[in-house]
């Protein structure tokens, strides 16, 4: 199987807590994975151990991106590479615009592969073309980053940042939480129109409801820390139906 | 002159001491308080007593003509320019608030018999920069400042100095902020290489539906101290915001005392304060409610995000109260940049350095941008990042 992202047997802790025991997942490039799994299963600390957040450490394993490890490298130079997690709770960051935030971003990512950098006419041509895309009100952008914006507008927000930063594996970490139906169907377009047979997605839910919008080729059910089963979009129904106890039974 | 020399003197010598005539009231005050030193509340933190024993050259305040300019040009403490048709003009100055908390607001008022007036006419906004070019030198001037009533006028202040050293400024405003009127000032300062020290002493008279707006932009390094005391009259508001950015061995900032002496009054006073290297920041901030100001909103908050393991934060806010029937908080918070802002930025490629430049800056912007002319808000952006720069290289911290 081609890879784009090996995370092998990965043991992390946030604190004095292991939250992931031996976790072995694979993603491979041009499909969606969704991760599901119970409260607590370690669903959200998998995607903070991948993006590198100071909460984790990452005590044994390895994560191989395009086949190098990631693992001692800076949350800054995972996201250069391509790698990009959408947060479930974006941060508010009062004084910071929203447009020269993105711009600083989508510059760093260029300079890093080695492009010229976008004057600010340019960044707001391109910008504007995903704006109506995803339903985004023209003065978001000039607003304080994520500041004052409502639970959908957030998520847009990060959907935004996705499409301009161009990344290869995307992890959307409880994308559709608090996001009422137009919010969820816009970010689930801009999701979708970034689907070009070679990146990867890794969506991380808790309910089915998104996997409507973005179909999935893989469901890996996460509990206790570890990948217990993986399999097509139809484990979906059979989770729907007996719940997330019943994997063991299943297994 | 040595301003030690003054110390112990009863109000006969000192008048002999200072050429001065009369003002028997002003001189007793100044005798009572005394000199000021690290005892009294005032200068605690500051180290005031460094600069009383320097001998410092003294200039005579001889007034010269003024010419036209499209700003108000204070140089050495002498009006030397002023926009045509604005009153501005010297006179002995007999309204003194006699119950100021500073002593050097007294020995200001001693050491200038005379003070430039300053009338603001209608919505005017003016703009004034003090310009100091003298080394070794005591400068001390006094400025009245009035608008008039029912008008909103704002006045730009700013300070530059020539390549000197060691020399020292007193200055000050005594404002009346007349009824039903607003006033704004913006005033940013950009001290380096120690070329002069300033201790600031002020008194704001708010009257009655009257608005003071005032911004302080104090920043870079060296030694300063800014002291104010504000005295709100019924239904009287104050909004004061402080940012502080100091780098090196600086030691700045504000000491002040707002007083809500009507019923109905309003302040709102709010400091940030960025501090790097070995620096020393004072907010040091009482909010006094006289019995006589039923239903005061009184709210005080003072954030430090300190840069470097030296850097050091005194904030006081205070409040105090003799009233029931009011609405009052306070606040104070020193830390570290936010980790979580600062890696959802990392988080999209922006470098450690990068993202800490960016949320320090982001910092100062939420006050700055409540400057709402864009002009005045885009120089004090630029004269922000020019002190942070200093500090640091654009590529590094």
């Amino acid at each position: 199987m081609n890879k784009i992202l090996e995370i092998k047997d990965v043991h992390a802790k946030i604190g004095n807590k292991e939250i992931l025991k031996g976790l072995n997942l694979d993603l491979e490039p041009g499909k969606v994975h969704a991760i599901m799994g119970p409260n607590g299963a370690g669903k959200s600390t998998l995607s903070k151990t991948i993006v590198g957040h100071y909460d984790v450490e990452m005590t044994s394993g390895d994560i191989l991106y395009k086949g190098k490890s990631i693992k001692e490298m800076e949350p800054e130079e995972r996201a250069l590479e391509g790698i990009f997690l959408s947060f479930q709770h974006p941060v508010e960051i009062p004084g910071v615009n929203n447009t020269y935030f993105l711009r600083t971003a989508v510059n760093a990512k260029r300079k890093f592969e080695g492009k010229e950098e976008l004057n600010a006419a340019e960044f707001l041509r391109e910008m504007k073309k995903y704006l109506e895309l995803l339903g985004m009100k023209s003065d978001m952008i000039s607003r304080s980053l994520n500041e004052g914006f409502s639970g959908g507008e957030k998520k847009r927000n990060e959907i935004l940042q996705m499409m301009m930063l161009e990344p290869d594996v995307i992890i959307l970490d409880e994308i559709d939480s608090g996001l009422d139906i137009d919010a969820l169907r816009a970010v689930s377009e801009g999701i979708n129109k970034m689907k070009d047979g070679k990146r990867s997605f890794l969506v991380i839910t808790h309910y089915s409801r998104i996997l409507d919008y973005i179909k999935p080729d893989y469901i890996h059910v996460l509990k206790e820390g570890r990948i217990i089963k993986t399999a097509g979009p139809e484990l979906v129904s059979q989770l729907e139906e007996h719940g997330y106890d019943s994997i063991e039974e299943i297994q | 002159m040595k301003l030690i020399d003054l110390k112990g003197k009863n109000a006969q010598s000192l008048a002999a001491d200072l050429h001065i005539k009369g003002r028997e009231a002003l001189l007793e005050k100044m005798v009572s308080m005394g000199l000021p030193s690290k005892k009294g509340e005032a200068y605690r933190y500051f180290d005031i007593e460094q600069f009383l024993t320097v001998d410092y050259q003294t200039l005579a305040y001889v007034p010269k003509p003024v010419k036209e300019s499209g700003k108000i040009e204070i140089v050495d403490g002498v009006v030397v320019a002023a926009p045509k048709g604005l009153r501005i003009y010297y006179e002995h100055s007999d309204a003194i608030d006699m119950e100021h908390f500073d002593p050097l607001y007294y020995l200001g008022h001693l050491l200038s018999p005379s003070v430039i007036k300053i009338e603001i006419d209608g919505d005017a906004s003016i703009e004034l920069e003090h310009r100091f070019t003298q080394s070794d030198t005591l400068i001390s001037y006094r400025i009245v400042l009035l608008n008039q009533a029912n008008r909103h006028a704002t006045l730009y202040e700013n300070f530059i100095a020539e390549n000197i050293t060691n020399t020292l400024v007193l200055y000050g405003y005594d404002m009346h902020i007349a009824p039903d009127s607003t006033l704004r000032v913006v005033r940013t300062q950009s001290m380096q290489d120690k070329r002069y020290a300033m201790v600031a002493s002020h008194k704001v008279n708010v009257a009655q539906r009257a608005n003071a707006l005032l911004k302080n932009f104090d920043l870079g390094g060296d030694l300063g101290l800014q002291l104010i005391k504000i005295d709100l009259a019924a239904y009287a508001h104050v909004e004061a915001g402080h940012l502080l950015y100091l780098n090196h061995d600086s030691k700045r900032g504000t000491v002040s005392q707002i007083v809500h002496k009507g019923e109905h009054s309003t302040s709102r006073q709010e400091a940030k304060n960025i501090l790097d290297g070995n620096a020393r920041g004072i907010f040091d901030a009482l909010i006094k409610v006289e019995h006589t100001a039923k239903y005061t909103k009184a709210h005080q908050n003072s954030k430090a995000i300190l840069l470097h393991e030296n850097a050091y934060m005194v904030a006081k806010p205070q409040l105090e109260i003799y009233i029931d029937e009011l609405e009052a908080s306070h606040g104070s918070t020193t830390g570290q940049l936010d980790k979580k802002q600062l890696f959802y930025l990392r988080s999209r490629g922006i470098s450690y350095i990068e993202a800490r430049k960016i949320l320090v800056i982001a910092f100062a912007n939420t006050l700055i941008e409540t400057v709402k002319d864009s002009r005045h808000q885009e120089m004090i952006k630029a004269a922000f990042e020019e002190a942070f720069y200093q500090g640091h290289t654009k590529d590094g911290l």
